[in-house]
């Protein structure tokens, strides 16, 4: 069981940002960031953490110091990455895009490969310390922890690149 | 939150309207006249009908017009969203965006600057599943305008139901269209949804067709009781 992290802070923006990926595979619970408990992340195979509106930043001050110690494979999307930045102490700085824009795969993954364009809505984003999977002009933007299964995509996949989101919840731990 | 809806009169605005309303206060709609026919914003040949839907729905419309050349229009749209921030002190915007990222990125941007929400409620929505929705919110729009091949002059004014989704579902998938239109293969306008207080009634219309292109144009209509 797939466990999709809401992280909008109106009900409204899930029908945009969760939605979209509750609709790629049938196997999943979502569950609002502040509903979480230990026993959720427990229970689940993978957890998706899903990005919200680009006005909404509610998010950064929600509970998820669970990030920084589970060895549950996660994928960051958006807000989703910020947080996970956060948990490892990693700065966010601001920088906005909205907008189609070029992707480059720069170190060989599970989740993409080669060179596609990306869907992009963001006005923070943060990475240092990471792995960096990909970049776009030449910022990291796919990100991955050293050793852990935790990824982080400060684009929006579901909007262009469901391969992405797909490859993380079929791919083996 | 009290938000406006940018509003074409349309199947998708007309669902993301109703959509928002259970979360939010709708306050106003905002319509685009666009000139250019061309236009990938705005342009839609029932535009006018707006202005019959706003007092249907007893909401108040701010038009703005635009020539429709393609990066001034957008800044006719920021200038339109300023207007119901002064006027209605909106504090987002709703569209009935589903795929278009050019369209989405566009107003995202607009909202952006203005330090606006933008909801797009139908985003990334399954086309089909879009229409069935659409039919069984009880929302009843027209097929007023056509640009791809199959769809001849038999689709013209016709009403979109389960009928019409299935015929829509077929073409499809035989032609490689898009079934609810969002390429711009159908436009449609709206005479009937459940926050109308009044409905639409054509009394003069007028079809101009062309092999896979045609308008069905509302010349005159007037609200009935429902």
């Amino acid at each position: 069981m797939i466990l999709i992290i809401s992280t909008c802070a109106d009900k409204l923006s899930e029908l945009e940002f969760v939605r979209p990926i509750a609709m790629l595979f049938e196997e999943h619970i979502i569950q609002h960031y502040s509903q979480v408990k230990q026993a959720d992340i427990k229970a689940a195979e993978k957890i998706i953490i899903a990005g919200t509106a680009l006005k909404d930043f509610e998010y950064l001050k929600g509970e998820f110091g669970w990030l920084s110690n589970t060895d549950k494979p996660v994928l960051g999307i958006c807000s989703g990455m910020q947080l996970i930045a956060q948990a490892y102490g990693i700065e966010l700085e601001e920088f906005v895009a909205i907008g189609p824009g070029p992707i480059e795969i720069i170190a060989e993954n599970k989740l993409a490969s080669g060179k596609f364009n990306a869907y992009f809505l963001h006005t923070k984003t943060g990475a240092g310390g990471f792995k960096t999977l990909a970049t776009t002009n030449g910022r990291p933007c796919m990100i991955k922890h050293a050793e852990k299964e935790i990824y982080g995509c400060i684009f929006h996949p579901e909007v262009m690149n469901e391969d992405i989101i797909m490859n993380f919840v079929r791919n083996e731990k | 939150m009290k938000l406006g809806v940018l509003y074409s009169g349309g199947k998708d605005s007309t669902l993301a309207l109703m959509k928002a309303k259970l979360h939010h206060e709708i306050v106003c709609l905002i319509s685009i006249i666009s000139k250019n026919e061309e236009s990938y914003m705005f342009h839609t040949p029932n535009i006018d009908v707006t202005l019959l839907q706003s007092q249907a729905m007893e909401l108040p419309l701010i038009r703005a017009e635009t020539k429709g050349e393609k990066e001034k229009e957008l800044e006719d749209l920021k200038n339109a969203i300023i207007e119901a921030v002064k006027r209605y002190k909106i504090e987002g915007i709703v569209t009935g965006a589903v795929r278009s990222t050019y369209q989405a990125s566009r107003v995202q941007r607009i909202c952006h600057e203005l330090g606006l929400w933008c909801f797009n409620p139908l985003w990334l929505k399954n086309q089909i599943e879009l229409l069935y929705e659409i039919v069984e919110k009880g929302i009843q729009p027209i097929i007023s305008g056509i640009f791809a091949e199959p769809l001849d002059k038999s689709y013209l004014g016709a009403a979109i139901d389960k009928t019409m989704i299935e015929k829509l579902t077929r073409i499809a998938e035989s032609h490689h269209i898009n079934p609810a239109g969002e390429g711009g293969e159908i436009e449609t306008t709206v005479l009937d949804a459940p926050v109308f207080k009044k409905k639409i009634k054509i009394t003069k219309q007028e079809t101009t067709h062309e092999k896979f292109t045609g308008v069905f144009k509302i010349i005159d209509a007037e609200l009935v009781k429902k």
